[in-house]
């Protein structure tokens, strides 16, 4: 029934723009990828919070924490690589926007992890969306 | 105006069968008018519309041919790559790219009306695709999609014909390829389709089918194996009249009797089956051979059904109104279909096994549900509803679309119970769901959000009776069940911002949020000048805190006073276990504060457990020395000598082990990569210390006691081990199956864990190299092909002689020549590279298959030895050991009580749920030794069904080393019926 709401395979918008290559290579490395990158995650899960939920798509090959680049911490992303494709292909199906630390997680997938690629790349070392939250209100703190 | 598509979707909604009050009759009308009107066509589909206005204002300006061409090129790739909705918009995009590099030219009317014919054509032809793409995957719409279809055929006459042959191929193809649901659904169609004399067809099929079925059980010249594919044509038949059973009697009375009476010849002759390998639940005693099985049981309902002049409140009947239009129509038949032939009966009992077992698999019987709910729940007028909830759940492998669809899926009952039911037995289908379980976590949720009002209480429900029975599920199921639940219970009610348009950068919502720095507790905010989005985000919050996904604890509560191997314990146990690990303990330990008394059941709060923690514990020197060096970025290579030097010649190598796993395992014990990483650069080390497989088992033995708070840092250490190849399965085996593991296997999944883990690895490793055989095999063939054709091209050349001055020459360069001559030689090097590497894969695999029968024929071993030590005797008269209690089956009883959970309030039955809310029935009496026998029968049971593909073509071998006489019957049948193998040979 799936092909008549909607296309699974569709790919993302989101366009990661440290990508060496055209629009069309782009895709072909998604498409062929068996890497998927995790998101709004909280700042304290932990690798192996990740490995239970995600080894539930398969055999897990790799973690890799994103982390802000200034303090070396979680930043609220990471990728799992995966040893076949279709491992990755059920993690985005059914994993994103199931709730890991109460927080409703994205999976998508990605084109492949590479050294540098952990960093956060905001301003502050972090993740450049977490540039639109706003400071600590030491009222609630 | 609403697109084509959406009208095709939404026909016969709230019709009255489905219990709404609007009349199709108008619907269908609508539809076939737009239809008929071609040039209508163009305003079908809003999309399809623009793409087309712009083709023809473009095809007006420029009456280049590439505008057809792309068309043409667009709409056929969209439909072999079936990837049915995207198309259009990209049709759009691609096409007005193309446009920008036609040059535009002078008019030319004539071609332009030719061009607009083929346009038509393609579109009808979409049309029909649609139409066809609708029935198969909305089948309860069929009758709808019908009537379209008779309708359309009275104005344009080949389009019931271009639907026969649509039809007719599909279910030609499905045979063939032996897609159950997609034969089915076929016949389904082509039984409720509303051409005239498409009838005579739906007979012929039918007596093909039968016919074939027939053969296949013939003692003589079938082959009895086959019998679960004979029963499911069968079956195809009797569910697919419902569909059509009036008209057929109405027109075609003797040729209908025939196919009825050969039926019942059919069930005469035919054996029953029954397949406890395949059932969820567990019993001591074999099923009464008096029992009806599903085929019989199929035939009943049908009898009672044509008794009732084929009437089903849930099918409608749409055609009724346009009876006298559609037999005006012209009429096709349907050329003449064929069932695969089905190979000749194998010689050896084995072989014939063998081969019972693989079209069990194809075939699946369709009536294996759980009975979760009392029968009043989920009663169903017939099988059909029940085929097409399955259908629907079988098919949904998309988000929120499918589940809010299931949601209001047209049915006149209440259905969740139903719904329920479909999904849990999904999850549960043995040997494997349809899809990963992880799937069903998504599908629950979702539907829990579509229904906020009554699902969510009727999984609590589902998940009670569960528990109920938990006793008598099968391991395999338990496991499955576990890793729903504790996944289920960490998902909350969540607005589903976490849609893509959610974080499209600049657009969308853009939520300013920010954190607490207390873990767990989450505080969004948002600016003040996004008052709307705040709202949304506070509904989301508001829904967050639903409570029905907490779960009530307390009720469970009691398990704590139950032994320890009590199931009920073990299942709630596990379910704390693997919440923790997907969330932390402090958090778990707080959701159960209702329930105090089941914090004893919670995991040790984890953590590693260091050996050498003061000065004063021998090896703690050692221990530190090795460090530094390791953090010095010592190398493997350093290190090693070191090893041998400072601690196997003083201590032994069993010291040696103890100190260099226990360092190594503490500087990777911060996380996974940390893990992996001191393995991958310092595992020659632990090689070194390990070769032989008992030291292996030590080393095993090391990790689990560094490991002993985190069952899941224990698995995954050990998992990465076989990883690395560091320690091979056989010793992981020989580990699991260590007394004090043994010691586990009724109390724990910590064991079965590790060794599910290892025979699924063993396993992916034979089929990735399944898979690259696979590959290398094709590229072969390609690289074969390209040689012979280079060649043949050399040779060519080569041969082509002139005359000249009376003699023959060569008459071709000889610079060509050379380069032709290098070509040829190139692909042959080219060929033979490739197939030596695929003689080296096939090698490794056959190596591999060799790995993989020595770990079987050693599992099977390990088994039997542990079992045999502790199954009770055979009774002098022969009579089985009964391990589960005589019990006046509390299951029957549970099935006729409602369980405990909010029920039906239509049927008046509030006060007895009542009644129930206290019904105590937690009585638990079976001794530990039995239990344990159980457990271990049990997973031995699992592990047979689940690696059955594997172990078959190793039976031989494993009946001649493990399975004597004086095996005991209980493992036997514990594997056997793992096996799906008949329990003759007992």
């Amino acid at each position: 029934m799936a092909s008549l709401f909607k296309d699974l395979a569709k790919l993302s918008a989101y366009r990661d723009r440290r990508f060496h290559g055209n629009q069309e290579e782009y895709e072909r490395a998604l498409q062929a990828s068996t890497t998927v990158y995790v998101g709004n995650m909280s700042f304290y899960s932990t690798e192996e919070q990740v490995y239970e939920l995600f080894s539930r798509a398969g055999e897990i090959k790799k973690i890799i924490m994103g982390l802000d680049k200034n303090t070396k911490t979680p930043c609220g992303f990471s990728f799992v690589l995966y040893y076949s494709r279709e491992d990755a292909e059920d993690a985005v199906k059914y994993i994103s926007g199931t709730m890991l630390d109460d927080r409703p997680i994205r999976v998508d997938f990605d084109w492949g992890f590479e050294e540098g690629r952990q960093w956060g790349r905001g301003r502050s070392g972090g993740q450049v969306r977490d540039e639109y939250r706003t400071d600590y209100d030491p009222d609630i703190l | 105006m609403s697109s084509w598509r959406a009208l095709l979707l939404r026909v016969g909604d709230k019709c009255p069968e489905y219990g709404g009050s609007v009349d199709y009759k108008d619907h269908i009308v609508g539809i076939s008018e737009r239809w008929y009107s071609g040039s209508a066509l163009l305003r079908l589909d809003t999309v399809l519309g623009q793409i087309l206005c712009r083709v023809f204002h473009l095809v007006a300006i420029n009456s280049s041919f590439p505008v057809i061409a792309a068309t043409h090129y667009l709409c056929y790739k969209n439909f072999v790559c079936d990837r049915w909705p995207i198309p259009l918009e990209s049709c759009y995009s691609v096409l007005s790219e193309e446009m920008k590099h036609v040059t535009v030219r002078s008019q030319n009317l004539i071609t332009l009306k030719m061009k607009y014919r083929v346009l038509l054509t393609w579109i009808s032809w979409i049309l029909l695709q649609l139409l066809l793409q609708c029935a198969e995957q909305l089948p309860h719409k069929i009758p709808f999609y019908s009537v379209l279809v008779g309708l359309i055929n009275l104005e344009n006459e080949d389009f019931g014909k271009d639907v026969v042959d649509a039809i007719h191929s599909k279910l030609q193809d499905a045979l063939l390829s032996e897609n159950c649901d997609k034969i089915r659904i076929s016949l389904r169609f082509l039984t409720a389709l509303d051409l005239p004399g498409s009838i005579s067809s739906v007979i012929e099929v039918f007596e093909t089918l039968l016919s074939s079925a027939l053969l296949t059980i013939d003692e003589e010249a079938g082959n009895l194996s086959w019998q679960p594919c004979a029963d499911f044509y069968v079956t195809c038949i009797l569910s697919s009249l419902p569909w059509g059973g009036t008209e057929l009697i109405e027109q075609v009375p003797e040729e209908f009797d025939r196919v009825i009476v050969q039926i019942q010849s059919y069930l005469l002759v035919r054996k029953r089956s029954y397949d406890n390998s395949f059932t969820a639940f567990e019993t001591d005693g074999d099923k009464s051979v008096t029992e009806k099985d599903f085929l019989e049981d199929l035939w009943d309902r049908i009898q009672a059904l044509s008794s009732n002049g084929w009437k089903v409140d849930s099918v409608p009947r749409p055609h009724l109104s346009f009876e006298e239009q559609l037999v005006t129509g012209k009429s096709y038949s349907l050329p003449h279909i064929s069932c695969p032939k089905q190979s000749a009966t194998s010689q050896s009992t084995i072989s014939r096994e063998k081969d019972n077992y693989e079209v069990k698999l194809k075939y699946p019987q369709r009536l294996r549900r759980l009975h979760i709910f009392p029968s009043s729940k989920t009663e169903l007028k017939d099988s059909q509803n029940q085929n097409d909830v399955s259908v629907k759940a079988t098919n949904i492998d998309s988000r929120k679309e499918c589940a809010s669809y299931m949601a209001s899926l047209p049915v006149s009952f209440r259905y969740e119970y139903l719904m329920a039911e479909t999904i849990f037995s999904q999850l549960m289908f043995l040997p494997q769901p349809p899809f990963r379980p992880i799937y069903y976590t998504l599908v629950i949720i979702d539907l829990c959000k579509a229904l906020p009002g009554a699902f969510p209480a009727v999984v609590a429900g589902a998940v009670r009776a569960l528990f109920d029975r938990i006793a008598d599920l099968d391991m395999e199921c338990r496991t499955r069940l576990i890793l729903w639940f504790s996944h289920h219970l960490g998902n909350r009610l969540t607005e589903e911002w976490w849609h893509e348009d959610f974080w499209r950068e600049g657009g969308g919502a853009k939520l300013l949020v920010k954190e607490r720095m207390v873990k767990g507790l989450t505080i969004w905010e948002m600016e003040d000048q996004q008052p709307v989005e705040f709202r949304k985000v506070m509904d989301v919050m508001d829904v967050g805190s639903n409570f029905q996904y907490f779960w009530p604890w307390e009720e469970w509560a009691h398990v704590k006073d139950l032994p320890r191997w009590a199931p009920q314990r073990v299942f709630v146990q596990e379910v704390l276990e693997r919440e923790v690990r997907l969330s932390y303990w402090d958090k778990i330990k707080q959701s159960i504060e209702n329930a105090p008394a089941l914090e004893e059941l919670l995991p040790p709060k984890s953590g590693p457990n260091f050996k050498y923690n003061s000065e004063d514990d021998q090896g703690y020197a050692l221990s530190r020395e090795l460090r530094i060096m390791i953090r010095g970025r010592k190398t493997a290579r350093e290190i090693s000598p070191w090893v041998e030097e400072n601690i196997i010649k003083v201590h032994g190598p069993k010291f040696a082990l103890e100190v260099v796993i226990q360092t190594l395992l503490d500087i990777g014990s911060k996380s996974f990569t940390h893990l992996i990483t001191v393995l991958e650069r310092y595992g020659q080390v632990i090689t070194k210390l390990c070769a032989a497989q008992d030291m292996q088992v030590l080393l095993i033995d090391e990790v689990s006691s560094y490991w002993k708070n985190s069952t899941q840092m224990t698995a995954i250490a050990i998992d990465r081990m076989m990883g690395y190849r560091l320690i091979c399965n056989l010793a992981i085996i020989s580990w699991v199956f260590s007394l004090p593991n043994i010691e586990q296997f009724h109390v724990s999944d910590r064991p079965w864990e590790v060794l599910r883990n290892t025979i699924n690895k063993t396993y992916n490793r034979i089929a990735d190299l399944r898979k690259e055989i696979q590959t290398l095999e094709k590229g072969v063939s390609i690289a074969e092909e390209t040689a012979s054709k280079a060649l043949k091209e050399f040779e060519a050349a080569d041969a082509r002689l002139e005359v000249v001055d009376g003699q023959p020459v060569q008459a071709e360069k000889p610079g060509r020549l050379k380069r032709l001559k290098g070509y040829a030689e190139k692909a042959k090097e080219e060929e033979v590279s490739v197939r030596e590497s695929l003689e080296a894969k096939e090698a490794l695999f056959a190596r591999a298959l060799e790995e993989n029968k020595i770990l079987f024929v050693s599992l099977y071993k390990s088994f039997t030895n542990v079992l045999m030590e502790r199954l009770p005797p055979v009774s002098d008269n022969g009579d089985l050991p009964k391990l589960r209690p005589e019990k006046i089956d509390a299951m029957s009883v549970d099935l006729e009580e409602p369980p405990s959970m909010e029920v039906d309030h239509d049927n008046g039955q509030k006060d007895e749920s009542e009644n129930n809310g206290e019904r105590v029935t937690h009585s638990y009496d079976i001794k530990e030794q039995d239990q344990w026998c159980l457990c271990t029968l049990g997973y031995l049971k699992a592990i047979s069904r689940q690696y059955a593909t594997e172990i078959w073509p190793h039976i031989e071998t494993l009946e001649a080393e493990i399975f004597s006489e004086d095996t005991h019957p209980l493992i036997k049948k514990a594997v056997l019926s793992g096996l799906c193998r008949k329990m003759v040979e007992l």
